[in-house]
């Protein structure tokens, strides 16, 4: 990574990023050539695409991410000449790659989920369309070296989401929650639009390398206002405060594979812009006044769509405000500028896709199994899906934080990078931040204790006696999702060497993403800043050794209390009396299930209660019950109110910019 | 040894559970009077408990009305062995005044087997620690009974 | 040699025989002391022993709608789980184990511990067990609030010699060797007295103890519990006890006696006593059980309120 080489990759890999993006493309053609009949076939195409471009990215990982190459491609040959690159590029560093390797690996697990989980809707092949559509936009967007392209993308990427929202079109609110998803995102994509429009107006170009090689000079308040609307443009596309309720109309009524996509990819990709256009382009994540405005929205949004997730009734609507509660985590990390904060919040952007990932896919397999989603309807299924219980616990787990899952390393460099940025700047802001980050993670837990307690836990209702857990082809990309929640958290050592480090150095070192475009030592005559220095902190949560050492305590704990029961498990005792409590008992309750096992109902024959869904927690929503009424009159569900929220963060952010940059 | 230690613990550590069957409160008042400060059963280890799975010693009191039957069979039922039944006044014994009401299935022995049982209405707290006491003895004779 | 070394810090001292022993005796202690308060001779001090052992000779009945490795597992991994917190708090000088931030570490397993509790009370399906559940959360994000404000206050003041905040206790230890314990800057005694409230909560002690209020909701979270799991409840009852006590020690009494090992243990177990009068023989001898909404209220008003004072005095240097 020292040796920084910039210039033409030789060789295959050269072609990589095209080929990856061009995979998922072509794999939508052909699904829908293929027509309504040969499911299989149409499986094998979604799997082949999804596998090959997941491969080809993985397969760049070595060049870009180990040596620091940056891998430029130039469609159709079109070079830049001089210091004008006009071409459409895609230029692939280790910010893209890791966003691309998010895309792919999230693509890959939704498809071999949506094989058995679409199976018995119709029209598979206009799903599998829009679905490797989306896919392909997706990685597009990532690998994109210019902003029209980017736009481009968001705009397949926008269309293509809201019809999956609405492909299940029977389901109520299908279409109200797609025309909401659509109605908004058209705000931010028309704002990505402007910002583009301004920008070339002023210094006409698009591609990327150049407009960071050329932004710093032009400053202006022209190139103010387009970083405000391509901000704000990015944000909605990242659902962040105040384009969150729209997230969650829109996840809810989607199926779960596509939610995982729009919570765990598409949220990313807006993530991915906003560090693109703060770090590379306008390199202004340095100045106090952006670093703390993006960190406070982080933390905002983290802590309102924390407490949004608290009211919900519906499994996938509460998953969906958590998603953005933990965008919000990953905003917050990301605008503190720092290296280690970076790290942070590109960890937890990969951890969210996971488990997020994993949690969806779970409310999947219990709305296919059960039918429902409704949390004040569902109860008891824990004995009835045991492995989707396991699944969904080890999500929930990683969610919360609760170590040593993924969850918990990343909310951890979190806080410390949080804590760094407040004592280097002394700047107060940040440490409300951070109690509301930590408050948050609280929220979170309990949350998903609610969740846990109302699907999973309590007795089982009578319809739900013949549920059987879902088919071992629905569980397989589960365990891959959790498999890779249990590994990044047992060594985010390693997860910050091989790619969170690259990535994050590749976006503090804008000279290098222009001198790869523009040959070596363009950046140097201007005025880039120098590459962000590695940062120094450890990640010293904890060494894997000492979970060993619990391991070990647990077995003498289980030890000393057998050889102090005296006896194995189970194994009921018979006292000398029990015989004549028991006839008598029988002579009550002949025919009747032995009272011995029932709940304790305070000697009533147990009946079925059930504390779940909205009952939970009473005394906290009583406490706040003024902050809990005001929320809800503001989520009011109306898309007009949604629209005007839009607007005023675009008004405010324009202000914010024009005055402070 | 260990369970030496154990079946010496069960006579230290009685938790009772309190089953009102039918009782003109009187008894129940009683019971509860035994726990406070005057008379502090609590440095023999008693505690009274309010879940029947905890419970170590079963204290019934009231004529066993034929609505608390039901309740009180169940209840004990539920209680982990070993543990042992207490009759607390005159009427889960012999019915008391209440004896021959079409309303009442009594006595206690009908239902269950009682370790120990203390008349009077109401037994004076006196009493009732004395029987409590000596339920909390043979507790450790079940017990060690149990796995002997 | 290592390795035996380490399995005797583990198994012995300070690990599971040591804190076992010290739970059970500040539980005992704390029974004692609540009767004294109120003119009774009280059980014994090894009462809460005999109470453990009791359960293990008793019957474990495992209600029909529970499953089973959750109804067994949650309790023995929830005890596990907190000792394993225990070995990152220095006792007598040093820690089992410690990190750059093991203030986190701590606070993540005693919550993970809390959560099991919850996790094994839910599988039991008992409507009982399910208020329990929702009142020990309740519980949780009142007292996580001040604690979160308390921990940035004292590794903010910790961390004033390196001009960082310092999320280690090792590092808090050592600034207490050379400034003096924490609790004798006048400007931490507020977030002291608020730490004395989150113990109280966080060990489940009496006028809080909402989660398991044995008259209203039929021991609540323990509603189900019989036999050997509830022996483990009971354990890890005491033992929180003992190490949101010794914690309190590690952040506002550390560096006592520094260089002589035997005396800082035996210094740790008389402030740890002291805590116990404090924070559970006094309120209990003193209050009725709260409802849960006043909890949450008296913990995010006051006790966050005292908590806000000393942070925000610490973060202007005073």
């Amino acid at each position: 990574m020292m040796e920084m080489i910039y210039g033409q990759i030789g060789g295959a890999v050269a072609h990589f990023p095209i080929f990856a993006v061009i995979s998922l493309f072509l794999g939508a053609f052909l699904t829908a050539l293929v027509g309504k009949r040969r499911a299989l076939l149409r499986r094998g195409i979604v799997f082949v695409s999804s596998l090959v471009s997941l491969v080809l990215v993985i397969l760049m990982i070595p060049p870009v991410m180990s040596e620091g190459w940056i891998i430029t491609y130039w469609m159709g040959g079109w070079e830049p000449v001089g210091q004008w690159a006009i071409g459409i590029g895609l230029e692939a560093d280790a910010l893209s790659l890791f966003f691309a390797l998010i895309v792919t690996a999230a693509v890959f697990t939704a498809a071999l989920y949506s094989f058995p989980y679409m199976a018995q809707d119709s029209q598979p092949e206009n799903y599998y369309t829009l679905y490797l559509m989306l896919a392909g936009s997706l990685l597009g967007l990532v690998l994109s070296g210019d902003l029209f392209n980017i736009f481009v993308m968001i705009e397949i990427m926008t269309m293509t989401a809201v019809a999956l929202t609405a492909f299940r079109v029977d389901y109520d609110g299908a279409l109200e929650g797609a025309i909401k998803y659509m109605i908004v995102g058209s705000i931010g994509s028309s704002a990505v639009l402007v910002g583009i429009a301004i920008l070339y107006s002023q210094l006409h170009t698009l591609n990327l390398a150049q407009l960071a090689l050329r932004l710093p000079e032009a400053n202006s308040p022209a190139t103010a206002a387009a970083f405000a609307f391509l901000f704000v443009g990015f944000g909605s596309k990242a659902f962040l405060f105040p384009f969150h309720p729209l997230a969650a109309d829109a996840h809810a009524v989607a199926p779960a594979s596509i939610s995982m996509i729009i919570s765990g990819v598409i949220t990313k990709c807006g993530v991915y812009g906003i560090i693109r256009l703060c770090y590379v382009l306008w390199q202004n994540m340095s100045l106090p006044a952006v670093s703390t405005a993006v960190t406070l929205i982080g933390a905002v949004s983290c802590f309102i769509c924390v407490t949004m997730a608290f009211n919900q009734h519906n499994f996938k609507r509460l998953l969906a405000f958590h998603s953005i509660s933990q965008i919000g985590y990953v905003i917050a990390a990301v605008g503190l500028g720092s290296f280690f904060g970076l790290e942070a919040g590109l960890f937890h952007a990969m951890n969210h896709t996971i488990f997020k990932g994993l949690l969806f896919l779970a409310a999947g397999a219990v709305q296919h199994a059960a039918g429902t989603l409704d949390l004040d309807r569902l109860g008891g299924l824990a004995r009835k899906m045991p492995r989707t219980f396991l699944l969904f616990l080890i999500g929930a787990a990683a969610i919360s934080g609760l170590p040593p899952f993924n969850g918990f390393a990343s909310k951890w460099m979190i806080y410390q990078s949080v804590f760094e940025k407040a004592e280097e700047s002394g700047n107060p802001v940040f440490i409300l931040v951070l109690v509301l980050c930590l408050l948050s993670s609280v929220l979170t837990l309990a949350s998903f204790v609610k969740v846990t307690q109302s699907v999973f836990f309590g007795p089982c209702r009578p319809e739900y006696a013949e549920l059987r857990d879902v088919s071992a082809a629905m569980r397989v990309p589960m365990w891959i999702l959790a498999t890779l929640c249990v590994i990044t958290g047992l060594f985010p050592g390693a997860v910050r060497n091989i790619l969170l480090a690259p990535a994050a150095a590749a976006a503090g070192n804008p000279a290098a993403y222009i001198d790869a475009v523009f040959g070596v030592g363009t950046a140097a005559g201007a005025h880039i800043p120098e590459a962000a220095k590695a940062s120094e902190t450890l990640i010293g949560c904890w060494e894997p050794l000492s979970w060993l050492w619990l391991l070990l305590t647990v077995t003498c704990a289980v030890c000393f209390v057998m050889v102090l029961g005296g006896r194995p498990f189970g194994r009921t005792v018979q006292a000398d009396d029990a015989e004549e409590r028991r006839q008598a008992s029988e002579k009550l309750f002949a025919g009747l299930p032995d009272p011995k096992y029932e709940s304790f109902f305070s000697g009533e024959k147990a009946e079925f209660s059930h504390v779940g869904g909205s009952d939970l927690f009473w005394g906290f929503k009583y406490s706040l019950r003024r902050y809990f009424s005001y929320m809800r009159r503001w989520h009011s569900g109306n898309v007009n109110d949604y629209t005007r929220y839009g607007i005023a963060a675009l008004a405010f952010m324009l202000a914010f910019a024009v005055l402070c940059l | 040894m260990f369970q030496k230690w154990i079946d010496s613990s069960m006579k230290k550590s009685p938790w009772i559970f309190h089953i009102n069957a039918g009782s003109c409160n009187g008894c129940d008042i009683e019971l509860v009077s035994v726990l406070t400060p005057r008379y502090d059963a609590e440095r023999f280890g008693f505690r009274l408990t309010g879940s029947p799975r905890q419970a170590d010693i079963v204290v019934v009191s009231g004529p066993i009305t034929m609505q608390s039957r039901e309740r009180l069979v169940r209840t004990l039922a539920q209680v982990p062995e070993p543990f042992c039944v207490v009759s607390l006044g005159s009427c889960p014994r012999s019915g008391n005044v209440f004896k021959g009401s079409y309303a009442i299935d009594g006595p206690l022995e009908k239902w269950t087997h009682v370790d120990v049982s203390v008349g009077g209405c109401t037994p004076k707290p006196e009493a009732i620690i004395a029987a409590l006491a000596q339920a909390a003895e043979l507790l450790e004779k079940k017990r060690s009974r149990m796995h002997g | 040699m290592d390795f035996l070394m380490l399995a005797v810090q583990i198994l012995v001292f300070p690990g599971l025989l040591f804190m076992t022993a010290m739970g059970v005796l500040l539980t005992g202690l704390g029974g004692k002391l609540v009767a004294r308060l109120q003119n009774r001779v009280g059980p014994p001090v090894l009462q809460p022993w005999y109470d453990i052992l009791k359960c293990f000779g008793k019957e474990m009945i495992v209600p029909e709608h529970a499953g089973r490795a959750v109804y067994i597992g949650a309790p023995v991994l929830g005890f596990a789980v907190l000792c394993t917190a225990g070995f990152f708090i220095p006792m007598g000088g040093r820690a089992v184990f410690s990190g750059t931030a093991d203030v986190i570490v701590v606070l993540y397993l005693l919550t993970f511990c809390s959560v099991m509790a919850m996790a094994g009370a839910a599988s039991t399906g008992s409507p009982f067990a399910g208020v329990g559940v929702s009142r020990e959360m309740v519980a949780m994000i009142s007292y996580e609030l001040p604690f979160v404000l308390i921990l940035l206050a004292v590794g903010k003041l910790a961390g004033s010699d390196t001009g960082g905040v310092t999320f280690s206790l090792q590092s808090i230890a050592e600034w207490q060797r050379i400034h003096g314990p924490v609790l004798f800057h006048w400007s931490m005694i507020p977030a002291a007295i608020a730490m004395l409230f989150v113990i109280s909560c966080e060990a489940g002690l009496h006028p809080f103890d909402v989660a398991e209020a044995e008259t209203e909701i039929c021991e609540g979270l323990l509603a189900e519990y019989s036999g050997l799991p509830l022996a483990f409840y009971r354990l890890t009852h005491c033992v929180r006890l003992f190490i949101m006590t010794a914690l309190f020690a590690a952040l506002f009494l550390g560096g006592l006696a520094a260089g002589n090992d035997g005396l800082a243990v035996l210094l740790l177990v008389a402030v740890c006593i002291v805590l116990t009068f404090l924070c559970m023989a006094l309120p209990h001898g003193i209050c009725a059980r709260l409802r849960v909404e006043q909890l949450f209220r008296f913990y995010w008003t006051v006790v966050t309120g005292l908590a806000l004072v000393s942070l925000v005095l610490v973060w202007f240097g005073l």
